[in-house]
């Protein structure tokens, strides 16, 4: 058995390293490296069925993902992001602190929603940039602050897709989360946006408002909150009346809340065009979790996926306290949302066992998870980072440099609140 | 590339997801439709449809049979169900064994041997579970569906943003709107998880249940193991079913159902009826995430390294060597301890004794084997032959 | 409520068939040949949800 395990591991690992030797993408080098495993384990047959049924896996959490961007692309679309972040900047231009306060909950805004740091970027991160640029804070620091936003705002809740796929593999509900993730993720962004961005000036308010593009004449914060409102709504009736509410679920309600934005926009939308855009853009992100899905049905078919289990639950406490903040950051740039099935299942097994509160154990490494998307080989938010705000520096001596400081500071608080899950259990809720 | 061979690679990839899809789908489809055959056995007197207790489910996925065992002798009514969670094969086993077998020499016994169907005719994405296991017996192999915990997406779809348990208002896990074990007491006008367990209250409601046993298996890995877990009104025969059968025929522990643990039967049957509730825990090392190879095999023998491994790191909460947990022992275990638990009801409830009689206890079973129990639908009659 | 709740399923199978749609065409369009063979294996799970197959 564990030879058998360690060779299918051997393996993938293999078919992976050689796949992405000839140029491949991290998808289809994954894909491959299943569908390689899975031959290997059925003795030269391919085991189909566990191709396709794998795909599956997180077929539902693409739903919410594609439906939440869709949200959050109308809004922008209509003008309503930019709205939002021009009457930050014309209400807090003196005040700088509380400018900088406020852009940082816009960045985390999208990326709650929709679980992806990638949507952050693409829908506020070069409004706020643009506007980071006009306080004098340095293009190296601006790039470094919309991506540290950016992964906490993928991190925070209601949508933390790390701890969404952990807890559904470890039969773990996603309920209790909110308000660790809310906290870890909240100190992560604001003490990136106030260290790196608190020196400088007060906003040039005119060259900004020069370069910002222009909302729609009759937007306002109607038009503009109304849809959260209802988003918030829908969430809550559920909640609150959940037996005499339909079952409408998260993917649905965005539909609605989209429907509302549809409505309340002050200029015609091209829906079709948005909708198809949305999934277009979404494709690296869904297809990735569609393959990822596909390489845990096979390593649970041929035991790879338990002797990576064995080996994480038989390792001392200690080891992985003082590991944890290094490896879940490689292992997301290596594999992205395959670390968190992978490592993360185990991992809540082991603190299960070790009476930790897994809840805030599970929500550390949440945090933690997307601060490797900065890392290659896939560094999916960093690239969207460099390229969205047009950045002319180098990515590893100015970008990743800069960011190494926050990034650091936001491990350090998750690895204590991984060593003190007990005593902040009080956290739990939500 | 050429936009031809750019074309080419798009068809050749198109056809082969084409073919994937159909060989997959016709397993899916198989799969979902497979029936599998019960011979009614010599003390089943009826068989009803979950749907006589409440019409909207009649046509549905969920519609399965209550086969009840009657005496025709005065006594009490007792409730036996299998497959709450169709990934813990030995409740289903078990059930159909007291069908294919149970005689009653007084009171009445009623079965549902697939008490969730819809969830027994999935298989779930990620753990690679064998689509069908197959139990040897005298006449050949009999074949069963491996299901899943929770209820098809093709019947409950899509799940709420987070699950409230009705009318406890606890807040779970969205997908465990489709967990069987979760939805209890169940909702009329919910989702058809809800609606199911609603028929299964309607049931022991209209028959008048005294006692109610739900038959599950766990992963070593999980506490609740080897054990009866009973509402307090149960206590003292699960207490006493726990000692007697730990120091005649095997260790099996008591625990308490939760006050504050909503959905599960064990607490929301004895809540919401004047039944006892019950529920039976069996080791399934299949279950264990740190399990190695998925397959029939370690389904049915429960014999697997890595988790024997585990425990010498004391990570799980039973024994385990190389002798696995054979289907048989789980089966057995379930046996002896339904009869151990009827027969201390009789003892604690005189008038209401439920009498069975004709099921093999722990040893017979794992001497003989569970398919030796299985009868053979080729030599019974077409009337008595009935489809799970 | 049945009622509702089966009018609500039937719109998830009909944002299900729009992904199959948008990756028809991006099939249809890409240029890139890797990009082509994994929105194929997308298709995968949303057309047999949508055929209510699995």
């Amino acid at each position: 058995m564990y030879f058998h395990a360690g060779l299918i591991l051997a393996v993938i690992a293999v078919t992976f390293a050689v796949a992405k030797y000839f140029k491949l993408s991290v998808e289809l080098s994954m894909l491959l490296a299943a569908i390689a495993a899975g031959i290997v384990h059925a003795g030269g047959a391919i085991p189909v069925r566990h191709l396709v049924e794998g795909s599956f896996t997180y077929l539902d959490v693409c739903l919410i993902f594609i439906t939440a961007t869709f949200f959050m692309n109308l809004l922008k679309e209509s003008g309503g992001v930019a709205f939002m972040v021009r009457k930050i900047v014309i209400t807090f231009h003196k005040t700088r602190l509380l400018c900088l306060f406020f852009l940082t909950v816009l960045l985390l805004i999208p990326g709650a929603l929709t679980g992806s740091g990638a949507a952050t970027v693409l829908t506020v991160g070069t409004l706020v940039g643009t506007v980071l640029s006009y306080m004098g804070i340095s293009e190296k620091r601006v790039a470094a602050i919309i991506f540290i936003c950016a992964a906490m705002s993928a991190a925070a809740p209601p949508v933390n897709l790390w701890a969404m796929m952990a807890a559904a593999g470890s039969n773990m509900p996603y309920v209790g989360f909110f308000q660790p993730l809310l906290v870890l993720s909240a100190i992560g962004a604001f003490f990136a946006m106030f260290f790196l961005g608190a020196k400088g000036k007060n906003v040039e308010l005119e060259k900004a408002l020069k370069e910002l593009p222009e909302p729609p004449e009759k937007m306002n914060w109607l038009r503009v909150g109304i849809p959260f409102a209802v988003l918030i709504f829908l969430i809550m009736a559920g909640r609150i009346w959940p037996f005499s509410t339909p079952t409408i679920g998260l993917p649905l309600m965005f539909v609605l809340a989209s429907v509302s934005a549809i409505l309340l926009s002050p200029k015609k939308l091209q829906i079709l065009r948005i909708a198809t855009e949305t999934i277009h853009s979404l494709i690296p992100l869904v297809g990735i979790m569609i393959v990822v899905g596909i390489l845990i049905q096979v390593m649970a078919l041929s035991g790879a996926r338990g002797l990576i289990s064995l080996g994480v639950v038989t390792l001392p406490l200690w080891v992985l306290f003082s590991t944890l903040f290094l490896i879940l950051p490689v292992s997301e740039g290596l594999l992205q949302y395959a670390v968190a099935p992978l490592l993360g299942v185990p991992l809540i097994l082991l603190f299960n066992m070790k009476g930790m509160n897994a809840i805030i154990a599970l929500s550390a490494m949440a945090v933690m998870w997307p601060i490797g998307d900065i890392l290659p080989p896939t560094a999916v938010v960093g690239r969207a980072t460099v390229m969205e705000l047009k950045f002319k520096g180098h990515y590893y001596k100015d970008f990743l440099k800069t960011a190494l400081i926050p990034m650091g500071f936001v491990l350090l608080v998750a690895t204590l609140f991984l060593i003190f899950s007990n005593e902040l259990s009080f956290l739990v809720g939500g | 590339m050429t936009d031809r061979n750019l074309l080419i690679v798009k068809l050749v990839s198109l056809a082969l997801v084409a073919v994937a899809l159909v060989i997959a789908g016709i397993q899916f489809h198989d799969h979902r439709n497979y029936q599998e055959e019960v011979v009614k056995g010599p003390g089943v007197t009826q068989v009803k449809k979950l749907s006589d207790y409440f019409e909207p489910l009649k046509g549905s996925i969920n519609d399965c049979n209550i086969y009840i065992i009657d005496s025709g002798v005065p006594g009490g009514t007792a409730f036996l169900i299998g497959s709450s969670h169709p990934e813990e094969p030995a409740g289903n086993l078990t059930a159909q064994l007291f069908v294919e077998n149970a005689k009653l020499a007084k009171g009445r016994l009623i079965v549902a041997i697939r008490a969730n169907q819809s969830a027994s005719r999935v298989s779930r994405p990620g753990d690679a579970y064998p689509l069908y296991y197959t139990i040897e017996t005298p006449w050949g192999e009999k074949k069963f569906r491996m299901g899943d915990r929770w209820s098809s997406p093709l019947d409950s779809w899509p799940d709420p943003e987070v699950y409230v348990n009705y009318p406890s208002g606890q807040l779970l896990a969205y997908m465990d709107v489709r967990n069987f074990n979760r939805t209890w007491p169940g909702r009329a006008n919910g989702m058809i998880t809800e609606q199911t367990n609603y028929a299964f209250m309607n049931v022991i409601k209209e028959e008048g249940v005294d006692i109610f046993i739900d038959l599950h298996e766990a992963e070593l890995e999980y506490p609740v193991i080897s054990t009866i877990v009973a509402h307090q009104k149960g206590a003292d025969i699960a207490g006493m079913a726990s000692m007697l059968l730990t120091s005649t025929e095997f260790r099996i522990g008591m625990e308490y159902s939760p006050k504050s643990l909503h959905g599960l039967s064990h607490r929301e049957v004895g809540d919401h009826s004047d039944a006892v509730s019950i529920l039976l825990e069996a080791p399934e090392p299949f279950l264990d995430r740190v399990r190695g190879i998925t397959d029939e095999k370690l389904l049915l023998t429960g014999q697997d390294e890595f988790v024997v491994m585990a425990g010498k790191y004391g990570l799980l909460y039973e024994k385990i060597d190389e002798k696995g947990w054979p289907i048989d022992v789980r089966v057995g275990r379930h046996c002896s301890t339904v009869l151990m638990i009827f027969e201390l009801w009789g003892d604690f409830n005189p008038g209401k004794e439920v009498v069975i009689q004709q099921v093999p206890r722990y040893d017979e079973v794992v001497q003989n084997g569970t398919g030796y129990y299985f009868r053979d639908p080729s030599k019974a009659k077409t009337e008595d032959i009935y489809y799970e | 409520m049945a009622i509702l709740n089966s009018i609500i399923s039937v719109c998830y199978y009909l944002i299900s068939a729009f992904v199959v749609f948008v990756l028809a065409k991006s099939i249809i369009k890409t240029k890139n040949v890797q990009d082509a063979i994994l929105y194929s294996v997308m298709l995968m799970p949303f057309i047999l949800r949508i055929l209510r197959i699995k």
